[in-house]
């Protein structure tokens, strides 16, 4: 125990509270972060001036990888599609979580460990899996396009993976089912913090359901909304896994998004310098809304 | 003041997206036990008693036995890393003050929302240079790095909301910081700690594009990757690829049932901080 | 969330150190491969060569295709002793995705098959990544076992520049050929022959879907089906070009040949010969879904007739698309299954060589025919299967296909994106959001690029 060591020595030298020893204690963590992690993202960043196929010497490209992001249709769409999909994928889990949170503020629910279980159990499961799930669900003879033929509604039937115009909120649709549990359950942990004694004084004041809501749960859940906003819209962005299996992007690009791009072009098409750009890029929209929704939900607190 | 209608229309949105949530899963377990070869493109229901073959057609057919391995040993020492490394620098994160402390740890929160396709380029060409790929190192370490951003955030809300008297108590026990956290702070953790081992988990087990990239020897192939090609080669025979589906979300499921209180807990990890 | 204020000058200042080491291993070019060449002059002995692992990457896995490896990879062990033979078998677009990162990395598999044309093969040669196989062609009698329109397919330049010519890279095993799969009870219902002329065909589609069945399957969800069913319909306006254009030296894509294809399966499209919505049903599932008797005709490859043969029996049919006039020479889009390459890191390349000799010798044709799978070079077995059987038909086929001379390459070897330009493309054309002239504009500016690239590297080779 080489580090115990150099804890009792530094002791007898300095006996009371622990000062440098701290460094100590974070260096083997530090190490393993920036090596892995710090360090790579800053070699992104510099790959990413540069135009390299991966294999031959890489020439200097200034700006042009950033200014493609914007200037080239075939990358603007991505970032395009990954904005509308935070809707389904952030948005919506976070609306009907709410809706959910407000019924249950004023009904005490027997049964809540089986009902949190189940909402929740979305979120465990490997994307592959829920991916493999719903490209049957969504299949021409899947069990969506059944449904509605059984129910009359057969002229909405339609292959959704395949259709250019429903294919991205299709896609959004399986994050809505993933996020929405998460959402509820960190609702519902929330309204059991809110003091009863609010709710009452709604009451006695006359305050219907709608106005118990936009008084009582709304303020009261605002920290647990944005946590729900910053984990939905990071996991919404890193959509790889569930791009790959259900349509790689089809049909044509209507459903690529920038996780997928920055594989496609690192390692299919040889354009290593635009996919760290894009890499880059999505670190920075990330980081963006994140501290947008922090700061949206602190300035109002203030 | 409650109405009978109010408690119906609750219960009732409650099942309701209960429902929709277990559609898919029940989908796919019934699908799992049907009849391979069955001309059916979407779920089916098993006709004439559950197919248990499908499973072990799977996992012989799938090289399911060889995936699983290396996923438990990856996850393994993934989780193992970064508990142990996380809970040292969390608690001096936690409980002393040294110059430069905070923005160290902001540095370890930035990764909270560094997401991988930034750092797989690089990563990749890297580990090929040092000539890791296709080994074990080459999913261990990147993800370990990965974890430790979310470990020593939660580790260290942790550190600060324990009692500062217990600490007080160890000192002047006579015991150095490096006893104080193994005899006595560690043990109290157990519960946050295990939250922290079972997102690890699970985060770890169902990775994809590091496992998809780094790694293009069967050997050292992980779950979902052997899933997603296992996909690609039987996607028209629904049967097996569900019951491969069930294989690898087992474990995780079992872990989420027997534990959910920590899942869910570590999850919104964020919001018990305020 | 959200930095204390004070924290970010150091942050950024923790950034930008970061950011000055950085550099990333291989941007100075160092990770090209030199392209090896096989010295051997002898025939390579795989028993001399000690205990062997011999890794293979293909996507045989089919029934058919698959039987056939399965068997050929094991009585090759059985023959070599010391030589294992470790297979990683994946589908078409799995390895497609996987395949450059598996050969650039530090364990290259030995074989792999790599499909030919600019996308993959060309770029792997560009990279140093394959080793040039005309020394064991010479030894094994390769350049007599194949004709040379089948070998050219996988030939590239020296300097990995030009497809179809220079030093050949590769051998394939399987032929292929586009057919019309078609459903003998579905036909006979209708009161339609398999069809000996396109007209006829064309007009018994008409017929097909007055009786309310659907005339042809079609599943494009994994993008590249389309690119087949495509290029059969613009070979029968303009084969001889389609394939010049293929090959760098023809007119373009910008062409009449061109539009009235996509034309044509628009008008498929909307007049419901083909499924709606095609684009959001796999391949393997349109297949599933004919082999149950949707749909009374399949366009698609020889590879899978194993598979279909093993669900309808005797009702499976395949010809070649029939020809403008009956009695004419087909044509079709086709040629030879991927190619099997050896990569130039490879430690064991005349275990490999001798590997690729087994699979492509005349033992090898029969071991396929027996298993439903088209030989490139059909061996005695071929001559002995009942001409009225479907492998018979396929068998019939493929000899009156290379006899016309009547084979176009696939279309997506065109340049290095062509693969993704076009596949993207057509699912528009099937969904009926891209028009013919859209297409062709599409396809043309891909392509024209590509052509000005490969002058300026000409020149640049020249003037060297």
């Amino acid at each position: 125990m080489r580090p115990t060591a150099l804890i009792k020595a530094y002791r007898r030298r300095a006996p009371g509270e622990p000062r440098a020893v701290g460094y100590l204690y974070i260096l083997p963590a530090l190490l393993v972060y920036a090596v892995f992690l710090l360090y790579p993202f800053g070699q992104s960043v510099w790959l990413s001036s540069l135009h390299w196929d991966g294999l031959t010497v890489a020439t200097p490209a200034g700006f042009d990888n950033y200014r493609d992001l914007f200037g080239d249709p075939a990358l603007r769409a991505p970032f395009a599609h990954a904005l509308l999909l935070l809707v389904f994928y952030s948005a919506l889990p976070v609306a009907i979580g709410l809706l959910l949170a407000a019924a249950m503020s004023r009904v005490r629910i027997h049964g809540m460990t089986f009902f949190r279980t189940v909402l929740f159990l979305p979120q465990v499961l490997a994307l592959i899996v829920v991916a493999v799930a719903w490209r049957s669900i969504l299949a021409p003879d899947g069990l969506l396009n059944d449904t509605l033929r059984a129910v009359g509604l057969g002229s909405l039937a339609r292959p959704w993976l395949g259709d250019y115009t429903w294919a991205l909120p299709a896609v959004g649709v399986i994050g809505t089912w993933v996020g929405t549990g998460l959402c509820m359950v960190l609702f519902l942990a929330g309204v059991q913090r809110i003091p009863r004694e609010l709710y009452e004084a709604a009451r006695i004041d006359g305050a219907g359901p709608v106005r118990e809501f936009l008084a009582v749960t709304l303020p009261g859940l605002r920290p647990h909304i944005a946590v729900a906003l910053t984990l939905t819209i990071v996991a919404g962005l890193r959509n790889f896994d569930l791009i790959y299996v259900t349509t790689s992007g089809g049909p044509g690009n209507a459903t690529s998004v920038p996780a997928y791009e920055v594989y496609h072009r690192a390692f299919e098409t040889n354009q290593v310098g635009s996919a760290a750009a894009v890499g880059v890029a999505l670190t920075v929209l990330i980081f963006a809304l994140t501290v947008t929704v922090s700061r949206l939900v602190e300035g109002r607190r203030a | 003041m409650t109405t009978r209608l109010e408690r119906g229309v609750t219960y009732a949105l409650l099942t309701l997206f209960a429902v929709l949530s277990l559609v898919p899963v029940v989908g796919i377990l019934s699908t799992a036990f049907g009849s391979q070869g069955s001309l059916d493109t979407g779920f089916s229901l098993p006709r004439g008693g559950p197919h248990w073959g499908n499973f072990a057609d799977a996992w012989s057919r799938g090289h399911f036995g060889t995936y699983l391995g290396n996923s438990v040993l990856v996850t393994t020492a993934v989780v193992a890393a970064t508990t142990v490394l996380a809970v040292l620098a969390a608690y001096a994160f936690g409980v002393m003050r040294f110059p430069g402390s905070t923005v160290l740890f902001y540095l370890f929160v930035i990764g909270l929302t560094l997401p991988q396709e930034a750092l797989v380029v690089p990563l990749y060409f890297d580990l090929r240079y040092a000539g890791l790929t296709d080994t074990y190192w080459a999913l261990i370490l990147p993800q370990t790095a990965q974890s430790l951003a979310f470990g020593v955030f939660w580790m260290r809300t942790y550190f600060r909301g324990s009692a500062r008297a217990v600490i007080e108590a160890a000192r002047i026990d006579g015991a150095n910081s490096w006893t104080t956290l193994w005899r006595v702070l560690v043990p109290m953790g157990r519960p946050a700690i295990s939250t922290m081992v079972v997102i690890t988990f699970m985060w770890t087990w169902n990775e994809f594009l590091m496992a998809l990239v780094m790694v293009s020897d069967e050997a050292h192939r992980t779950v979902p990757l052997g899933l997603a090609f296992f996909q690609g080669q039987h996607s028209s025979d629904a049967a097996l690829l569900a019951a491969a589906s069930v294989l690898i979300a087992l474990p995780v499921v079992i872990v989420y049932v027997a534990l959910q209180r920590r899942f869910i807990e570590g999850m919104l990890g964020g919001a018990v901080k305020e | 969330m959200g930095c204390p204020r004070r924290a970010f000058p150091a942050v950024l200042a923790l950034g930008a150190t970061l950011l000055a080491a950085g550099c990333v291993p291989g941007t100075d070019g160092s990770g090209a491969a030199g392209s090896g060449t096989g010295a051997s002059t002898a025939v390579p002995d795989p028993k001399a060569a000690g205990k062997t692992t011999l890794t293979v990457w293909d996507q045989e896995i089919r029934g058919g295709t698959n039987g056939e490896i399965t068997q050929l990879n094991r009585e090759f062990e059985r023959k070599y002793p010391n030589v294992r033979i470790k297979r990683v078998a994946r589908s078409f677009t799995d390895l497609k995705t996987t395949l450059k990162l598996a050969v650039s990395g530090n364990n290259p598999p030995d074989v792999i098959q790599a499909n030919q044309g600019y996308p993959d093969m060309v770029s792997f040669v560009r990279a140093g990544l394959l080793a040039p196989l005309d020394n064991y062609a010479g030894i094994y009698d390769w350049n007599t076992r194949y004709p040379n329109t089948l070998l050219n397919l996988n030939r590239v330049s020296t300097d990995g520049t030009d497809f179809g010519r220079g030093r050949l890279y590769g051998i394939s095993q399987t032929g292929e050929f586009v057919g019309l799969y078609y459903n003998k009870d579905l036909l006979r219902k209708a009161g339609l022959e398999p069809p000996k002329s396109w007209g006829e065909f064309t007009a018994g589609l008409a017929r097909l879907k007055e009786r309310g069945e659907l005339p042809v399957q079609f599943g494009n969800l994994d993008k590249y089906p389309a690119i087949h069913t495509f290029g059969v319909l613009q070979d029968q306006y303009a084969a001889a070009a389609t394939r010049d254009t293929v090959l760098g030296r023809g007119s373009g894509f910008d062409t009449e040949a061109t539009k009235d294809a996509a034309a044509t399966l628009t008008d498929w499209m909307r007049r419901g010969y083909l499924p709606k919505g095609a684009n959001g049903l796999g391949y393997d599932d349109a297949a599933k879904k004919f082999a149950s008797g949707d749909g009374a005709y399949l366009m698609t490859g020889t590879w899978l007739l194993a598979d279909l043969k093993k669900t309808m029996g005797d009702k499976l049919g395949l010809i070649p698309p029939p020809p403008a006039k009956p009695g004419g020479a087909p044509v079709t889009t086709g040629g030879q299954g991927l190619a099997w390459s050896i990569t130039s890191r490879s430690r064991h390349p005349q275990v490999a060589a001798a590997y690729l000799d087994f699979l492509t010798s005349a033992h090898a044709s029969d071991v396929m025919t027996r298993h439903g799978v088209l030989p490139a070079v059909p061996g005695p077995a071929a001559a002995k299967v009942a001409p009225d059987t479907v492998d018979g038909q396929m068998v019939d086929g493929w000899k009156r296909l290379s006899a016309a001379d009547g084979l176009v390459p696939y279309l997506d070897y065109a340049t290095p994106t062509f693969y993704d330009t076009l596949s993207a493309a057509l699912q528009g054309v099937v969904s009926g959001k891209t028009s013919p002239d859209k297409l062709a504009a599409t396809l043309q500016q891909d392509y024209g690029a590509f052509l000005d690239t490969q002058r300026e590297r000409h020149t640049a080779a020249e003037s060297r």
